[in-house]
């Protein structure tokens, strides 16, 4: 295949606006699957991908496409489709040439719409604005048009209408990707260069890189070196998916496709790294490169203490395919043993703790997730804590400083209020306000990261009726006045408990907090006091009253093996509970700070 | 031996009642008597009875004629001299001819009142005879008579009124009941709402402070009695000893097995009489014996314990653990429950299972 027959793109969207019918529909009209094999999606691999409507783990498909006499390959990228994983984005961006930028004819223009587009023009890339949708009725063509004119600076005629879900337009943007988005650039002939997208682990051929070759050509049984990592292998299968894996004897400069070499840790594999030849190594790894971070923290604990063995397992495994994911262990008196365990951000979070529970059955304890906390000590000495569990005590701190972010909120103006009461209310200063349109606004606010985990996406949701879509980037620490905040159940510390909060809001959040685990606690046998305190003040307090019925009222000769029974489906309830001293505690508790509600 | 015998006819429906009953249907009173006389020959080997029920259903809902029937039946049981017979009554039914007829064939009468209280009567859909009641006190010296508490809106001076009608009785043996629920009941149907769990706590506290002011022993979770005058058929469930049970979907216990009957008539008129048996394993039997005998508030004899299982009760997993926490108490002869917590003790039940 001719180098100026190949076409690299991605396709980018915000949430919901259609990326992944799309990239079916694309699949199909090319032929690289049938229509028997079709199966909703196709890119997503995941159940809870399917379920959520979002693509968490990248993929790359080539097609084949015969167009004016000539034969093409086009490689399409996905992309995940959520802030957590924007540096993934980033990286399957920088592979391509070219991104079809999707938005909702009935949307128009969201957060992510524009954090993508701002990835796609970092990269360099050709842009194809794509209006989809257009067979909803509540579509508004010359609206979304106006948005991508005005605020992107697109221009009319570049943007093509489809309906990815009855197939209009499809045919036409594939037209436009190849006559718009250029060819690769490089030659096979110099040093190899290949840039790292994506990995995943297989259970016969190890950890699988997805690469794009931006210089020279890798052939099987080369001895390949990654530059970030200096890990050596040697090659031993190459390929493609056609969606399915196919094959091949080399990649060549422009393509995509797989790299197997052996790989047992996926550490090994760092995404945004650089594959160069050992024996014949480029000078520079290609830019852009970045560790990953882990931003959210939680503690993880197996619900049954004897499930510890197959939780670490079980994350072993999770990680395998998740380089992001990040644990170690860590002990807490109420909970026993577990793992401190580091996400991207909180969605990432939530995936991960819904698979363990789903592909691993192992049900787990998490407590409230963290951010990490830059602590100057008296003596100077700098630490970062992840867990409040962590924190020096108060007399040895100088100064707290935690991450902030800097919000893109895209919201009709008429919910411009309800935006800035719920972002101070997160501790959020103003920056500034963009009108994207007459009746759409683009609001810019800093806010704590620790505000943003905390239920924030959920408040912003219902004060915005759903209308409200919303982006971050970090951008940096900011001195806080923050306490560690204890509550005790019983007269006794729950160190799985313990948070840390702002000084001003400590009073509040301690009254929710205790309020809402007296409705989550049930009732035990004797009444249980819930307390918050900071140091050694406390600050709110409740009592969950003693449990005054729990009784077979009667039971005579025929009754006895039903009641059993229903003593049977008792006792299964309890063990979602975990005894804290003499309390028994339901998991849910544990996550209780995320779902308070501050102004009651 | 204990025996049960039931009896599913009633000549109306309780609101409430989950039991193995239908309405009286003369036509199968024959044809079921029949049959479960069979059923009593199939099963009974000749054991000596110390005690038999006939419950129900409402057993005093059949006819003389039928009544001759089935005590002529129940004359193939080889009972003890001392035999307690109870027999469970409604009062619409006991008419004089009843009385009379019953008197010299048991030894224990149990009349269903629930409540005096006319309103909830009727939402129980169930009758009163006040006058037929005190026939019977003058004809049986051993009466229990059953109480049902935890109506919606219902107070406990209510309560308190439906005690003092008991009390002014004077049965020999009160067996109280808080209204439960039951699936496929015509109050769960139309979705009545249970009372309030505080507010029925607050009604048991009543009860047992007032019978016990009144010199009823409260030897059960739910059952008083004047001394000596304890239901010794109902104790053989609550000490998990065996018992033969006769009749549409009535239970039974013999050796390790319990086993369970049909409810479907038809089938029972076939002679298909049981539905299923569970072997109990040794676990299993242990944890009924604590199940069962917490209930009683003399709890279980440490030494019959230790006769029937050859086992300390004291290893078993939970006891030391639960008398540490005071929710189980112990004296020189027995393991109870601590009173405070005898209406919270699934919660200790739980432990065992």
């Amino acid at each position: 295949m001719k180098q100026e027959n190949i076409r690299n793109f991605s396709i980018i969207a915000h949430i919901d606006h259609g990326k992944s019918t799309l990239a079916d529909r694309i699949l199909e009209l090319t032929g690289a699957i049938s229509e028997r094999e079709k199966k909703d999606q196709l890119l997503d691999n995941m159940d809870i991908e399917r379920e959520r409507g979002i693509t968490i783990k990248l993929n790359a498909a080539r097609l084949n496409y015969h167009y004016k006499n000539e034969d093409y390959i086009m490689h399409l990228i996905d992309t995940p489709g959520h802030v957590d994983f924007s540096y993934e984005v980033s990286r399957s961006l920088a592979a391509c040439e070219g991104a079809v930028l999707v938005v909702d004819a009935a949307q128009g223009i969201e957060a992510q719409t524009l954090a993508n587009v701002y990835l796609a023009l970092e990269n360099n890339l050709t842009i194809i604005p794509v209006i989809n949708k257009i067979d909803l009725p509540n579509a508004d063509i010359p609206k979304v048009k106006k948005e991508l004119i005005n605020n992107l600076g697109f221009k009319e005629e570049e943007i093509i209408l489809t309906s990815a879900k009855t197939g209009e337009g499809v045919e036409k943007l594939i037209h436009a990707i190849i006559e718009r988005v250029p060819a690769p650039n490089g030659s096979p002939q110099e040093k190899l260069k290949a840039l790292v997208f994506d990995s995943y682990f297989d259970a016969y051929k190890g950890v699988v890189a997805l690469v794009r070759i931006k210089e020279g050509t890798l052939k099987v049984k080369d001895k390949i070196k990654f530059m970030a990592t200096n890990a050596t292998y040697e090659v031993t299968e190459l390929g493609f998916n056609n969606p399915k894996p196919q094959s091949t004897e080399k990649l060549k400069c422009g393509e995509v496709g797989y790299i197997c070499a052996s790989i047992k840790s996926i550490s090994d594999i760092k995404v945004g790294d650089t594959i160069t030849l050992e024996n014949n190594p480029a000078s520079e790894k290609l830019p852009g490169y970045k560790p990953m971070q882990p931003m959210v923290f939680c503690g993880l604990y197996p619900t049954e203490t004897n499930k510890y063995p197959a939780l670490r397992e079980a994350l072993e495994k999770l990680k395998l395919n998740d380089a992001a994911l990040e644990f170690e262990p860590e002990t807490s008196e109420a909970l026993g043993f577990g793992f401190r365990c580091g996400f991207l951000g909180l969605l990432h979070m939530e995936i991960t703790l819904e698979r363990l529970e789903r592909e691993f059955g192992i049900t787990h304890i998490a407590t409230s997730p963290s951010v990490i906390y830059k602590i100057t000590k008296t003596d100077n000495e700098v630490i970062y804590i992840d867990s409040p569990a962590k924190m020096p005590d108060r007399q040895k701190i100088k100064v707290i400083e935690e991450p902030y972010i800097k919000t893109n909120i895209y919201v009709p103006s008429e919910y411009i209020g309800s935006i800035m009461e719920l972002c101070q209310n997160k501790r959020g200063t103003y920056i500034s306000m963009e009108y994207i349109t007459s009746s759409r606004v683009n609001i810019h606010y800093e806010i704590p990261l620790s505000e943003i985990v905390y239920n924030f996406f959920d408040k912003l949701k219902s004060s915005t009726k759903g209308y409200a879509s919303f982006d971050y980037d970090i951008i940096g620490y900011k001195p806080s006045d923050l306490v560690k905040m204890d509550i005790l159940l019983n007269g006794k510390v729950v160190d799985a408990l313990s948070l840390i909060v702002h000084k001003d809001f400590a009073y509040n959040r301690g009254k929710s907090i205790v309020y809402k685990l007296k409705e989550i606690i049930p009732r035990q046998l004797f009444e249980v006091p819930i307390q918050a305190v900071i140091g050694s003040k406390v600050i709110a307090r409740t009592d969950i009253k003693a449990m005054r019925k729990n009784v077979l009222a009667k039971c005579y000769g025929g009754d006895i093996t039903r009641k059993r029974k229903l003593l049977e489906k008792q006792k299964e309830g309890k063990k979602r509970m975990k005894m804290i001293g003499r309390v028994e505690v339901p998991s849910e508790a544990f996550l209780a700070v995320l779902n308070i509600d501050e102004e009651k | 031996m204990s025996i049960y015998i039931h009896i599913p006819f009633c000549s109306s429906i309780c609101s409430y009642c989950d039991f193995c009953k239908m309405l009286k249907n003369n036509q199968y009173i024959d044809k079921y008597l029949k049959a479960l006389e069979k059923e009593i020959k199939e099963k009974y080997q000749g054991e000596k009875v110390k005690t038999l029920y006939i419950g129900g259903g409402t057993p005093s809902s059949l006819s003389l004629n039928n009544l001759q029937k089935l005590f002529s039946i129940l004359k193939i049981f080889n009972l003890d001299k001392d035999c307690e017979i109870t027999f469970e009554t409604n009062s619409e039914d006991l008419t004089k001819d009843k009385i009379n007829y019953l008197e010299n064939k048991i030894t224990r009468l149990s009349i269903g009142i629930q409540t005096f209280n006319k309103n909830i009567i009727n939402l129980l859909n169930r009758k009163l005879n006040v006058d037929n009641i005190k026939s019977a006190f003058k004809a049986f010296e051993n009466v229990n008579i059953d109480l049902m508490y935890g109506f919606q809106n219902q107070t406990l001076e209510d309560l308190k009124k439906d005690l003092n009608k008991i009390i002014k009785l004077n049965p020999k043996h009160i067996s109280t009941y808080c209204l439960i629920l039951e699936p496929h009941t015509k109050l769960y149907i139309e979705n009545y709402k249970p009372l309030d769990g505080d507010i029925e706590r607050k009604m048991y506290d009543l009860i047992v402070k007032t019978l016990k002011e009144n010199n009823y022993i409260q030897y059960e979770l739910s059952n008083f009695s004047k001394k000596g005058y304890q239901s010794k058929h109902n104790l053989t469930y609550w000490n998990n000893q065996n018992y033969y049970g006769f009749g549409l979907g009535a239970c039974g216990y013999i050796r390790n097995v319990r086993y369970e009957n049909t409810r479907s008539l038809n089938e029972y008129l076939k002679g298909h009489f049981i539905l299923n048996r569970e072997n109990l394993s040794l676990k299993e039997t242990i944890q009924n014996e604590f199940i069962l005998g917490l209930r009683k508030t003399e709890g279980i004899s440490k030494k019959i314990f230790k006769t029937k299982y050859n086992l300390d009760i004291k290893q078993i997993k939970g006891v030391k653990e639960l008398l540490n926490e005071n929710l189980l108490l112990e004296n020189k002869t027995n393991i109870y429950i601590n009173p405070k917590y005898l209406y919270t003790s699934n919660e200790i039940f739980i432990k065992f299972i």
